[in-house]
């Protein structure tokens, strides 16, 4: 139980970087290094030979900010994009309707999507970005007028705004294919080819790559740490299943003397110990899940970070613990029959 | 039926070797009511061990129609003991969780039997206890179960260590005379250090420090 939390807690911050993150799933992000004339000569490049049909390609510009995560700020980016732009961009990412209004044209305005808001806890009408907040930079405050009902997470600028008011003074540009096949076709086929120029791309699948590679690490730890707890806990259980087998002993002792085979007590009696054992870890299971889900609820949920409440890793991670018990629990039970006489229980030697 | 040949019984007592029994010749016949008398520590219960299949003599045999219990494999062994044999031990052992009922058909719980062992319940005066919990049975009660579950599936022979002991006199011989007298057409092997407890005994054998003196045949 105390394992499926460890694992789920740690297995929540990467999924919370895909949660996050989740947008750059439907779109590759490219800036030019350096050189802001390049961006029109790799809006070629694409155009020409990108090998899946792209469904829109929007240049626009991109600043950053942080939201909040279980292990502090992460930066997220703010785009500035067109009024048809912002548009398509809402639709694109599964928007299904707008509280309020998107950003006038010039005008210092954003809109957020519903988890951005929950996690910067911002209504309608506070400032976003301002000049007083160094994460949050803006020379100018910008209001919140709307919030999009979508589960992707997005903070949206009018480009106008965005070029007048943000560094760096570089257009950048998004390149949507149709679907998530052909979008994950284009981003490997882009990573390849702009390998080594002066390019920077946005590709959901390194991202992915990358935050897994960065809590490797982590959990190798975790590892070390989990083994060290279930051996703990599998040499307790298992010397509690030996004082329960050793009074059961008694019993077992005068069923062998009145008929019974040992080898139907043995399996009897392994019978019973595996079933305490998966009654428990059921038990124990469920509990966690219960116990996590209202971490969610009240914890997690109003920032909006994400949580695997079902997560298959952690629960695997669980099933350790009842396999060593259950071997420790099979090797007492085998050696406590091997050297078994039921007389010395008849005879009240033993108890 | 159950005969020992020379079968002697040693334990190791401190790199010391003690002979419970030694070089015993005895044969329990079909229908007999047996007594073996002895003192404590003389080596009854031992005697009782070998002859059932419960403990291997260190030397001699002990043969049940003709086979070498020794040659037997464990699992010969405890058919043995649950088809042929019926125990009554020293100490009336009965499992906390199940009812007298339950106890008395443990070794063999299908309804055939329940009914078998509801009847003898009855028959040893414990028809109306019969679904109490052994807490709640005297001692005496309680070894009248365990007698109970020694006859059940009518046994060839019923072996018993002192069931008596922990029983006042008038109790100990009320629980022989039933054994005695339920027993049918099986044999009755019974340990124990009073005389009195084998006034209807067919025979009688001594023991003394491990080994037989005959009389009284
Ligand atoms: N496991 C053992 N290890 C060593 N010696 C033993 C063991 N069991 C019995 N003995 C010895 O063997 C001898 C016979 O023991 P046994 O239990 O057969 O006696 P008994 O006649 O049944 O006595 P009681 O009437 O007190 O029950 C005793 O001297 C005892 O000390
Ligand atoms: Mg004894």
């Amino acid at each position: 139980m105390l394992i499926a939390w460890i694992v789920a807690l740690m297995n929540s911050i990467p999924y919370s970087v895909k949660t996050v993150y989740s947008y750059s799933q439907y779109s590759l992000g490219v800036t030019p290094r350096g050189d802001p004339l390049m961006t029109p000569r790799l809006i070629e490049t694409f155009r020409k030979e990108c090998p899946v049909p792209i469904e829109r390609l929007v240049v626009c510009r991109g600043s950053t900010t942080v939201v909040k995560s279980i292990v502090g700020d992460w930066p997220f980016v703010v785009f500035g994009l067109s009024p048809v732009d912002l548009q398509y961009f809402l639709k694109k990412h599964f928007t299904s309707s707008i509280d309020g209004r998107v950003p006038r044209p010039g005008s210092a305005e954003a809109i957020v999507s519903e988890p951005v808001a929950r996690n910067l806890n911002l209504k309608m009408g506070d400032v976003l970005l301002g000049p007083d907040k160094t994460d949050a930079y803006s020379p100018v405050p910008v209001k919140i007028v709307g919030i999009a009902q979508s589960p992707e997470w997005m903070i949206l600028t009018d480009l106008e705004y965005h070029k007048e008011n943000h560094f760096p003074p570089i257009d950048v540009f998004l390149v949507f294919a149709r679907n998530r096949e052909e979008q994950s076709k284009l981003d490997h086929w882009a990573v390849d080819r702009f390998k080594g120029e002066h390019t920077r791309l946005f590709a959901y699948h390194e991202l992915e790559k990358d935050t897994n590679q960065m809590f490797a690490t982590l959990y190798q730890i975790l590892n070390v740490v989990i083994l060290t707890l279930v051996a703990v806990i599998a040499l307790m259980m298992g010397m509690l299943m030996n004082i329960y087998q050793s009074q059961r002993l008694v019993e077992f002792g005068l069923l062998q003397a009145i008929g019974y085979t040992r080898r139907q007590l043995l399996v009897r009696s392994l019978k019973e110990t595996s079933i305490v054992i998966a009654t428990g870890w059921v038990l124990g299971v469920v509990v966690a899940h219960l116990m996590l889900r209202v971490a969610y609820k009240v914890l997690m949920e109003p920032k909006a970070w994400g949580l695997d409440t079902l997560d298959p890793t952690a629960f695997a991670y669980t099933l350790i613990v009842p396999s060593s018990i259950l071997l420790v629990g099979f090797f007492t039970v085998f050696h406590r029959f091997r050297k078994f006489d039921p007389v010395s229980v008849v005879e009240r030697r033993l108890v | 039926m159950i005969e020992s040949v020379g079968a002697s019984l040693v334990y190791e007592d401190h790199g010391r070797e003690v002979f419970a029994c030694r070089d015993v010749s005895l044969s329990v016949r079909p229908g007999e009511f047996l007594g073996i008398l002895g003192p404590s520590g003389s080596g009854k219960s031992s005697l009782l061990y070998l002859l059932s299949g419960l403990k291997t003599p260190s030397f001699g045999a002990v043969l049940y129609d003709e086979r070498d219990l020794a040659s037997m494999s464990d699992e010969e062994r405890s058919r043995l003991r649950r088809r042929e044999f019926g125990f009554v031990f020293q100490q009336p052992y009965l499992l906390g969780y199940l009812t007298a009922l339950e106890n008395a058909f443990v070794g063999e719980p299908t309804s055939a039997r329940r009914d078998e062992a509801l009847d003898l319940l009855d028959r040893l005066g414990l028809g109306a206890k019969a679904h109490r919990q052994p807490h709640e049975l005297s001692g005496g009660e309680r070894q009248r179960v365990c007698v109970a579950r020694a006859l059940l599936g009518e046994p060839r022979v019923i072996f018993a260590d002192e069931p008596t002991a922990s029983l006042d006199h008038t109790n100990g011989l009320q629980v022989v005379g039933m054994l005695n007298a339920m027993r049918g057409d099986g044999a009755l092997v019974m340990v124990t250090h009073d005389p009195s407890m084998l006034e209807r005994a067919d025979r009688v054998v001594n023991l003394v420090d491990g080994q037989l003196v005959r009389h009284g045949e």
